[in-house]
């Protein structure tokens, strides 16, 4: 079902191209396309992990590497979510849980998840993202092996954290029979850090007032962008977007971009197709122009020393630690994107980041920015009220309208 | 050892408490116990645990000791956004965030002791006073004395032999996580030496309990007075808190930190060469405890537990081992409510 889901994509994208519709986005799905397509292969040794794992390191060994939310959002953007969400349930998996890890779970249940060679768990960013590659190790009967990212940066985090890279290298050297070859290594780190580069001036484009970024234009990219990291494809990626984003601020054509309001998307994105980005834009004039996770948080990584700047990396990503450096992230972002308003789609199961939903709406409320929670589960659209969530956004929409601009 | 700096609260099992106690202060633990105002909601969401919005609704109302300070770990999501909480309340009071590794590999053992080294510096600054290896050394002695008697207690209420039953041990595991290791010894002592209290009619079905927070005392008096006999628990309000610290040559908080994540695990905390051993350690625990039938209790909400019951499940089904799973929000009312399920599961084991 998925490798037929991922042919047809690729088929289907890679057609539109040829006829010379090609666009940022296309580039960016067909790549997510041939990702499926590997992991789905039967034939590339491929491994499950977790969200904050190094996945250039183990493209570099020769290992294609996925974290297992890809799988649920997947599903959830397809719309068969429900059925594999159903199955995790009937074995005692409590409904309160996230709907990612309930549908992965499912899936490997199914047998629609594909036998990895091996697993790497991290702490960060959940316990419960852990907990479900704890369990998928013992489903597939494959070793698993846990990153714990430290909470911050301290020399001694990111020793601990460099070191136990290393040895996660070797436990997959070990199962595969693959080495890491130094000089491939040094090429992905470099690739890594010219795509990071790109990124970067992507972001900052979109930072321009009026926007080059529409609201569905960067949504998932910064989290999806991690599987490619380290190939050329990714760099031809951030290539794309950021000619495109040049090219529309120098025409002055902003589209649905160039709206009125300028919004800041906290976590993920909604997975299931859903019309509220399209009423923003279409009835408010408002843009999702930056999501939380659309930032380059760490340094270029040393080619020739690079797991300490790996370990930085992953302690650097936002969700991980105290909320406090969170919402100065948030903080961060809201400023340079001059945001009117923030909204928290508050995913039902989500400890760490729903859980402080209150925390983030009084940070940013110190800098004048509202936060709009709307309470939906960002995969399972069986329990997605649509009606609740445009009133919800209505009322937000007209508040936003009766303040005083935040930045002048 | 000065006993006069204070009192540190903490809310988990996995707090290093002869630490605390070797800077000269009285760890106290904030139990989800005391009725006080629900308002956690406002800073955290309704889908958080209820043992860590109990604790903050604590903070809250004001209804906890002046403390010195409060030492979380980071456990897992919940007691991190407790943390976070907690200092958005309580903004003028010392607080530290402990990490704590998933898994007791060589190296998380030794990051953990750095931690806990961490932990000895703050709480050294907290106090004025270093912490020494003598003062250290005595002070897990004292917990391990305190272990030792808890054990001889629980063995004492195995037999249904203690005065007041499982309830009684509960009240005295609560009693101990709010005492000094050295009140904690006289009054265990004085429990043990109390007359044994040979209980009359048909004894109760043995029972295993295991979960997480479980503190109110009657609630177990609620599973005796439905014909079940607790004769070992795994819960973090319980045995767990307790457990002896092997003390090694050399580094001494190496032999803590490698004590503490030895000791018998919450979920958060596995093996990565056994996954998912939760259920077969449960399984193997009930046999050894000569238990008929297992009653997991867990908080709603927690992502640990949540992920690995159905496993704990399958592990007790296969090992032909019932089970009846609770799940509340850490209150009475919340066990007794599930009265009739617990009566029926065991009239089926009789």
């Amino acid at each position: 079902m998925m490798m037929q889901y991922f042919t047809d994509l690729e088929a289907g994208i890679q057609g539109a191209i040829r006829k010379g519709n090609s666009s940022p986005k296309k580039l960016y799905t067909l790549e997510l396309a041939r990702l499926g397509k590997r992991l789905y292969s039967g034939t590339d040794p491929i491994a499950w992990c977790g969200i904050t794992a190094p996945f250039d390191l183990l493209n570099a060994m020769g290992v294609t590497s996925c974290f297992v939310e890809f799988i649920g959002a997947m599903l959830a953007s397809t719309g068969v979510v429900g059925t594999f969400i159903e199955e995790t349930d009937h074995t005692g998996y409590s409904s309160d849980a996230c709907s990612y890890h309930r549908s992965v779970s499912g899936a490997a249940i199914k047998g629609v998840m594909p036998v990895p060679e091996f697993l790497i768990g991290t702490t960060n960013p959940c316990s419960g993202g852990l907990a479900v590659l704890e369990n998928l190790a013992r489903h597939f009967d494959r070793e698993l092996f846990v990153l714990h990212v430290p909470q911050n940066d301290s020399a001694g985090n990111v020793r601990f954290l460099a070191g136990q890279m290393r040895e996660m290298v070797a436990f997959a050297s070990r199962i595969t029979g693959r080495k890491l070859d130094d000089d491939l290594l040094r090429q992905t780190v470099e690739n890594s850090n010219r795509a990071c580069g790109i990124m970067k001036e992507i972001f900052e484009l979109a930072c321009h007032v009026p926007s080059p970024a529409a609201s569905r234009d960067l949504s998932n990219f910064g989290i999806v962008m991690s599987l490619f990291l380290g190939s050329e494809q990714a760099i031809a990626i951030a290539e794309a977007y950021r000619d495109e984003f040049r090219k529309r601020i120098a025409a002055g054509n902003y589209g649905k971009s160039g709206g009125k309001f300028r919004l800041l998307w906290i976590q993920n994105r909604i997975q299931f197709r859903h019309g509220l980005e399209k009423m923003l834009e279409e009835e408010y004039g408002a843009s999702i122009i930056i999501d939380e996770l659309n930032d380059i948080t760490w340094d270029p990584i040393d080619p020739e020393n690079p797991f300490e700047g790996f370990a930085r990396r992953s302690i650097s990503i936002p969700f991980n630690g105290t909320i406090e450096s969170r919402i100065n992230h948030l903080k961060k972002l809201a400023r340079e994107y001059r945001i009117d308003g923030a909204v928290n789609p508050c995913n039902w199961g989500c400890r760490q980041g729903t859980g402080a939903r209150g925390l983030i709406e009084n940070g940013l409320k110190e800098i004048g920015v509202p936060v709009l929670n709307l309470e939906v589960d960002c995969v399972d659209s069986r329990k997605f009220t649509e009606g609740q969530s445009y009133t919800r956004i209505e009322a937000f929409m007209e508040m936003l309208e009766s303040r005083e601009p935040l930045w002048q | 050892m000065s006993l006069n700096q204070g009192v540190v609260g903490f809310a988990c099992a996995y707090t290093p408490l002869p630490l605390i106690r070797a800077a000269g202060f009285a760890p106290y633990r904030i139990l989800p116990n005391v009725d006080c105002p629900d308002q956690a909601g406002h800073l955290l969401h309704d889908n958080l645990c209820p043992h860590v919005k109990r604790v903050l609704d604590r903070a809250m109302s004001g209804m906890i000791p002046d403390l010195k300070g409060m030492v979380f770990m980071n456990s897992c999501d919940s007691m991190r956004r407790l943390y976070d909480a907690w200092k958005a309340v309580k903004v003028d009071m010392n607080t530290v965030l402990i990490d704590l590794p998933s898994v007791a590999t060589d190296s998380s053992v030794g990051f953990f002791r750095d931690e806990l080294e961490r932990l000895s510096r703050t709480l050294d600054q907290w106090s004025g006073v270093a912490i020494d290896d003598a003062a250290l050394a005595g002070s897990i002695g004292l917990y391990n004395r305190v272990s030792a008697l808890l054990t001889s207690l629980r063995e004492k209420a195995g037999r249904s032999e203690l005065k007041g039953g499982s309830a009684a041990l509960q009240e005295v595991y609560n009693r101990a996580s709010l005492s000094t290791p050295e009140e904690a010894i006289q009054f265990l002592e004085a429990t043990l030496m109390e007359d044994t209290d040979i209980m009359q009619g048909e004894p109760g079905v043995p029972v295993y309990l295991f979960g997480n927070v479980l503190p109110e005392p009657e609630a177990f008096t609620l599973f005796e007075s439905c014909g079940a006999r607790i004769i070992s628990d795994d819960l973090c309000t319980g045995s767990r808190l307790f457990s002896a610290i092997v003390i090694g040559d050399g580094d001494m908080l190496l032999s803590l930190a490698r004590g503490i994540l030895a000791r018998p695990s919450c979920a958060r905390t596995f093996r990565a060469e056994r996954p998912g051993s939760l259920g077969n350690d449960v399984a193997a625990a009930v046999k050894n405890a000569g238990a008929r039938g297992v009653i997991g209790v867990t908080a709603k909400f927690c992502d640990p537990y949540i992920a690995r019951l159905p496993g704990v499940r399958e592990s007790l089904k296969r090992a032909g081992i019932p089970l009846l799973l609770l799940e509340g929000d850490c209150t009475l009312r919340s066990i007794g409510q599930h009265k009739t399920r617990i009566e029926a599961f065991v009239e089926m084991m009789r």
